[in-house]
């Protein structure tokens, strides 16, 4: 592939000759002439790399590859393909050359532009031996949580003087999940004056398994003759089985706005980020209680995680989350109306939103507490990202901010515990402000 | 009656007041807010796209051309760009006599073309250097161009020189070889002037961690001999298309003598013609290089011979 400069020094060769031809001149001639063995001599014997000699990036590929790099090959180890936000990942690329002809290459591995390399580089210029391999080793910090691939690998081999270039696009890519990073809100709770965010286990009144007394029913076909209470038989002829109440477990739901809206705000600080975040830290601690914890999210649609305990519902939530992308505009109405029917009664009930642009907000946490739920709300400002970002005047922030305060006492006053959660605020600070701690 | 203009900024009203209002509504907020419609400075993502002049003398790996300062190889090229410098500006200024100059063509005046000649050459030699020192793209561009237009000649087939104290003008080969000296020292100045930014741009790079060289030594060696076999190459190269009134007589000569010394004897081959005719076999040549794609075949020989 011709480079700018190449094509430069062309045009004014061939110029120069046509010129000189006209004009009777040797020495243009002469000039065209030199140029052109220099143009030749490149482009037959290229096999060189420099950085960005060409005035494109070697990542711009547009698919011509050489001979010179069809026996060229990558692959690429990550130290973990599951990592926490603000954790590092190591790559090791092995470059290998099965030719038996050395090689100059320019070697860039394409990393997700969020990234930053902490250690060792993805860009290298490197000479590869005949038959040889090497390892390219670096770090990249990942700031923000979600889905992410490493690839391709675009190698470039041009010509001592930057005149010619081939490029190729090594189609190696590797997945890795950056998970929300989590607070620790253990010793939160422990400090407060109220040991635990919900005092004990919620008291569901519903029957299932657990160990105090529910009721006495009749036997159906199926329970557990272990379960049959035999004075009630004896006194009333039926055979009757004990009921138990579900053990002191709660089921704790977790709503998380997702909408286009929660993305207002620079990229690392903004409402869904912070959601998100606290969405994690809040399932481990629940699911470390040993409580039963279900995600649902919003946006384009809704994506529900049902209620589950164990170490194994956390990375099927923590991966709901990574993936939780900022789009759509479903109300809150819709999501409760749905979920309503299938949520425990009295369940607690996390809610996750900057609470704009959404006019039944107030209606469908209305109906959430006349239903008796414990609902709680942690809603990031995104009017604060906003203004420390300088992107709202002081008096569009102060009327905005009024606007929420308004909205916020009046979810307040439907006995919603809500806290408005400013960027510099910690979690259990947060929380513990929303629960009146 | 003055009417004093109330302050845009209100915030002093909400100063130590609950203010109640109607549900919010960013959207109606963000109407009416004092800082216009345009886009987030921090909400556009930077596009590295290199000017025109980036792009010839090669691309930015460091976009805003802002260079640490040179490494040791950058010096030796900024020292090989000035000897070439100085001995480029005297060879244009010896092969390019005012007589065929274009200030010549447009004035008539050869005192006028003589200053005006000067001017560019010393312009050129001055952007160069000024170029090379700063590591200036621009300088070097505009050094580049300066020398070209001091070259460009409008008149005669023949060499001419503007100064002649070694007596070249007598032998036809010396002057050639002078001409094809100064060819391949303007190509090199194009080079080495490249290489000093686009060195310097790889070694800033490095420093800033941008990019990682293995093995530098064996990368910028390799740079260092093309620098010497590409000169020479072009110069032999040269020497035969500008000789093609001695080789085509010698070949046809084994065939028929007297057709060779009449065609040594013709004013045609000895003309610009002949040097057409030359560059016209290496134009072909190179050409059909190129249309074969013989690039490929040649490195897909070496591939396969290598196997």
């Amino acid at each position: 592939m011709w480079s700018r400069k190449s094509a430069m020094l062309g045009s004014l060769a061939v110029s120069m000759y046509l010129l000189g031809l006209t004009l009777r001149n040797t020495q243009l001639v002469t000039i065209a002439v030199v140029i052109f063995v220099f143009l030749t001599w490149a482009a037959l014997f290229g096999g060189h790399a420099d950085v960005a000699s060409t005035g494109r990036r070697a990542d711009e590929w547009k698919g011509e590859e050489g001979a010179a790099l069809g026996n060229v090959s990558a692959m690429r180890k990550l130290s973990s393909a599951r990592i926490f936000e603000d954790g590092e990942l190591d790559v090791t690329l092995r470059m290998q050359n099965h030719s038996s002809l050395a090689k100059i290459l320019e070697v860039r591995d394409r990393v997700p532009e969020v990234m930053r390399i902490k250690k060792g580089s993805n860009y290298i210029l490197m000479e590869l031996g005949p038959r040889r391999e090497t390892l390219i080793e670096y770090t990249v910090e990942c700031p923000l949580r979600g889905f992410y691939s490493l690839g391709p690998v675009a190698v470039r081999i041009q010509d001592a003087f930057g005149l010619f270039h081939k490029e190729k696009e090594l189609h190696v890519y590797n997945d890795f999940l950056v998970f929300p990073k989590m607070e620790d809100l253990s010793d939160t709770f422990v400090k407060s004056r109220v040991p635990k965010i919900f005092t004990g286990a919620v008291n569901i009144r519903q029957p299932g398994p657990g160990s105090e007394f529910y009721s006495l029913r009749e036997y159906f076909e199926g329970d557990s003759f272990r379960a049959i209470n035999w004075s009630a038989y004896a006194r009333s002829g039926k055979l009757m089985v004990n009921e138990r109440e579900r053990d002191a477990v709660s089921d704790i739901i977790i709503i998380v706005d997702s909408r286009a809206v929660s993305e207002t705000g620079p990229v690392s600080r903004n409402a869904l980020v912070y959601s998100t975040r606290a969405a994690a830290s809040l399932t481990k601690y629940f699911l470390g209680r040993r409580d039963s914890v279900g995600v649902i999210t919003y946006g384009n649609e809704v994506v529900s995680v049902d209620r589950d305990t164990g170490k194994k519902q956390l990375y099927i939530i923590l991966t709901k989350l990574s993936g939780a992308v900022a789009g759509g505009n479903i109300p809150l109405q819709v999501v409760v109306n749905r979920i309503m029917p299938h949520i425990n009664k009295g369940s607690p009930i996390i809610f996750l939103s900057n609470l704009e642009d959404d006019p039944t907000i107030v209606n469908a946490l209305r109906d959430f507490r006349a239903r008796n739920f414990d609902v709680t709300v942690l809603s990031p400002s995104s009017l604060e990202f906003e203004f420390d970002a300088k992107r709202l005047d002081r008096t569009g922030y102060e009327v905005m901010k009024t606007e929420r305060d308004v909205l916020i006492s009046e979810l307040r006053g439907l006995g919603v515990n809500i806290m408005d959660w400013e960027p510099d605020m910690l979690l259990s600070t947060a929380l513990a402000g929303a629960r009146g701690f | 009656m003055t009417i004093k203009k109330p302050s845009g900024d209100t915030s002093h009203l909400y100063d130590g007041k609950t203010v109640r209002s109607a549900a919010p509504s960013r959207k109606k907020a963000a109407g009416q807010m004092g800082l216009g419609s345009e886009i987030p400075k921090d909400a556009i993502p930077e596009v590295e796209i290199p000017t025109f002049i980036e792009s010839l003398l090669g691309g930015p790996l460091v976009p805003k051309m802002k260079f640490l300062p040179p490494d040791k190889m950058v010096q030796n090229l900024q020292i090989g760009v000035y000897g070439v410098l100085i001995a480029l500006a005297l060879l244009t200024f010896i092969v390019s006599p005012e007589e065929g100059s274009i200030w010549y063509m447009m004035t008539g005046s050869l005192g006028f073309a003589f200053i005006m000649q000067m001017i560019v050459i010393i312009a050129a030699t001055v952007a160069g250097f000024w170029g090379t020192f700063q590591r200036d793209a621009r300088f070097s561009i505009a050094s580049n161009l300066l020398f070209i237009l001091a070259i460009l000649r409008f008149a005669s087939s023949k060499v001419t020189l503007s100064n002649d104290v070694f007596g070249f003008s007598d032998s036809p080969t010396m002057l050639s070889i002078l001409v094809v000296v100064y060819a391949v020292l303007l190509i090199m100045y194009f080079e080495l002037s490249n290489g000093v930014i686009r060195y310097s741009m790889l070694d800033t790079s490095i420093r800033t961690n941008e990019v990682y060289v293995m093995n530098p030594k064996k990368i910028v060696g390799k740079y260092h001999r093309s620098l010497i076999l590409n000169p020479i190459l072009a110069t032999i190269m040269a020497m035969i298309v500008l000789n093609a009134n001695n080789i085509l007589p010698f070949i046809v000569g084994i065939f028929s003598e007297d057709v060779a010394m009449r065609m040594e004897e013709s004013v045609e081959l000895i003309s610009v013609y002949g040097v057409a005719l030359g560059t016209l076999f290496v134009f072909l040549v190179v050409g059909g290089l190129f249309a074969l794609n013989l690039p490929t075949h040649l490195q897909n020989y070496r591939e396969n011979k290598a196997e």
